[in-house]
């Protein structure tokens, strides 16, 4: 479904991913784990095109994302993403914040794009919130309509860029709980966090980088038990212990 | 004591002025808002020259006194063989200095709409331009609002430029009624009393506005 050959780039002089190889098959839950800066975020965002690569393929299904024909508006459709914080549009209610893009991307009658919404809304535990403005929700809340967003251009991949690095402690769980859900129904996931726990228990792979390679592959119950490479062990040790 | 004969006697002068200072505010106010968001969409397109240009405009009229502005047009023109009365080139000078200034406040509220809103968007499938339509033009036309319509009551204000080319304005029939009374405090007291009723208004609107910008998250 999603495949990167020997893709590299650089932001810069910065050499931000050195010589990915990656392959993510339809339904499978990638969670991407690494120091900061070790280039996570930027994997990611590359799936979608909000960064470019510099040389190598990226493929999602049979399209090439960096193709010049490649209509990426049209694969977009096709990606759900969730940020880091939210971002919500704040000047538009809940419900106008899930239906802005499939009534204008996706060219979905109004009544249907609302009533999708509202069972998005319903799927992520807060059907009651559809006619408040993002300001008078909690971060979790606020990440929650997020993910609903996504989910109602109904994208065959969800990416999740660090969802709950900017939440409250106490808030983080009804986020990954709406996270697991979504993994067990068969979603295409990539995740980039910081909760070992929500990877070991859901990923079907964890993928450790550091400083933009990709360092070791394995399955979370592998991973976790006995790292392969010494970074890695140096890595969990750090995140663990504490 | 106010005379107030100098306001009863010569109240078709400063009639006559004050409406050509609305009409010619006005215009320079539509004008100068057309051209700057222009020069503002310049600043921030990707393409290299179009930015150039649009900086190289700022720079210029934001950066030269108002009063040589309107002699481009009062004086400058002429040169080439392009005679404007003093009206039109205080309005025309009017409005491309201002538009220097409009075009650097929709810029900074452009810019001011976090990254994060566009790569939602974008990401969700939307355009470049619904991007801009939906998502980022509404969030900045609220933070410039205000910057905005501080530059439209120095428009009016600054139209009193208009009296210097002899364009005809509150500022130049103010002159006319001077000469006449030889009041000089009370006759300018009255050209203060009617810029205030262009301008008051004006404030208070944007208050107003920004207060309903306020209140809709």
């Amino acid at each position: 479904m999603i495949s990167f050959k020997l893709v590299n780039k650089h932001f810069g002089r910065f050499h931000v991913l050195k010589d990915i190889n990656l392959h993510i098959d339809e339904g499978e839950v990638v969670v991407v784990v690494g120091p900061s800066g070790s280039g996570k975020s930027t994997l990611l965002r590359c799936i979608n095109r909000l960064e470019t690569i510099t040389d190598g393929e990226l493929t999602v299904g049979s399209v090439k994302v960096n193709d010049r024909t490649a209509d990426i508006n049209k694969l977009r459709r096709r990606i759900g993403m969730v940020f880091q914080h939210f971002n919500l549009y704040p000047h538009m209610k809940v419900i106008d914040n899930i239906t802005l893009a499939p009534i204008k991307a996706l060219g979905l009658p109004e009544q249907e794009a609302k009533e999708t919404a509202l069972y998005y809304l319903e799927k992520v535990g807060i059907p009651e919130k559809a006619d408040v403005y993002p300001s008078q929700l909690s971060g979790g809340q606020q990440q929650r309509v997020a993910i609903a967003r996504g989910l109602a251009m109904k994208p065959e991949i969800m990416l999740f860029d660090e969802p709950t690095s900017a939440l409250d402690p106490e808030m983080i769980g009804e986020v990954l709980d709406v996270m697991k859900s979504l993994a067990r129904e068969g979603m295409t996931m990539v995740v980039v966090t910081h909760e070992m726990g929500f990877a070991r228990e859901v990923a079907n792979r964890v993928v450790f980088m550091d400083q933009g390679r990709i360092v070791e592959e394995a399955a979370p119950a592998d991973f976790f038990a006995q790292p392969k490479e010494e970074r890695a062990k140096l890595f969990l040790s750090r995140v663990i212990n504490h | 004591m106010i005379d107030l004969t100098v306001l009863t006697e010569h109240w078709e002068s400063y009639f006559i002025g004050l409406r050509n200072t609305l009409f010619a505010s006005l215009m320079a106010l539509a004008g100068s808002f057309a051209l700057g968001t222009v020069i503002a969409v310049f600043r921030i397109s990707p393409i290299k020259v179009l930015q150039a240009c649009g900086t190289a405009y700022v720079e210029l009229f934001r950066n030269i006194p108002l009063l040589l502005v309107v002699y481009m047009f009062f004086l400058g023109l002429p040169a080439l063989g392009i005679a404007l009365n003093g009206f039109v080139s205080g309005t025309l000078g009017l409005m491309v200095y201002t538009s220097a200034f409009i075009a650097e406040a929709i810029r900074a509220g452009i810019l001011a709409v976090p990254q994060g809103q566009t790569e939602a968007a974008r990401s969700s499938g939307l355009t470049y331009v619904q991007t801009m339509r939906y998502v980022v033009l509404p969030q900045a036309v609220k933070i410039v609002v205000p910057p905005i319509t501080n530059q439209f009551l120095n428009l009016v204000k600054n139209s009193s430029i208009l009296g210097v080319v002899a364009g005809l304005d509150l500022m130049y029939y103010g002159d006319l009624v001077n000469a006449d009374t030889y009041n000089t405090v009370d006759t300018y007291m009255f050209v203060a009393l009617f810029y205030l009723i262009l301008t008051l208004p004006l404030a208070y609107a944007s208050r107003l506005m920004e207060r309903r910008f306020a209140r809709s998250g």
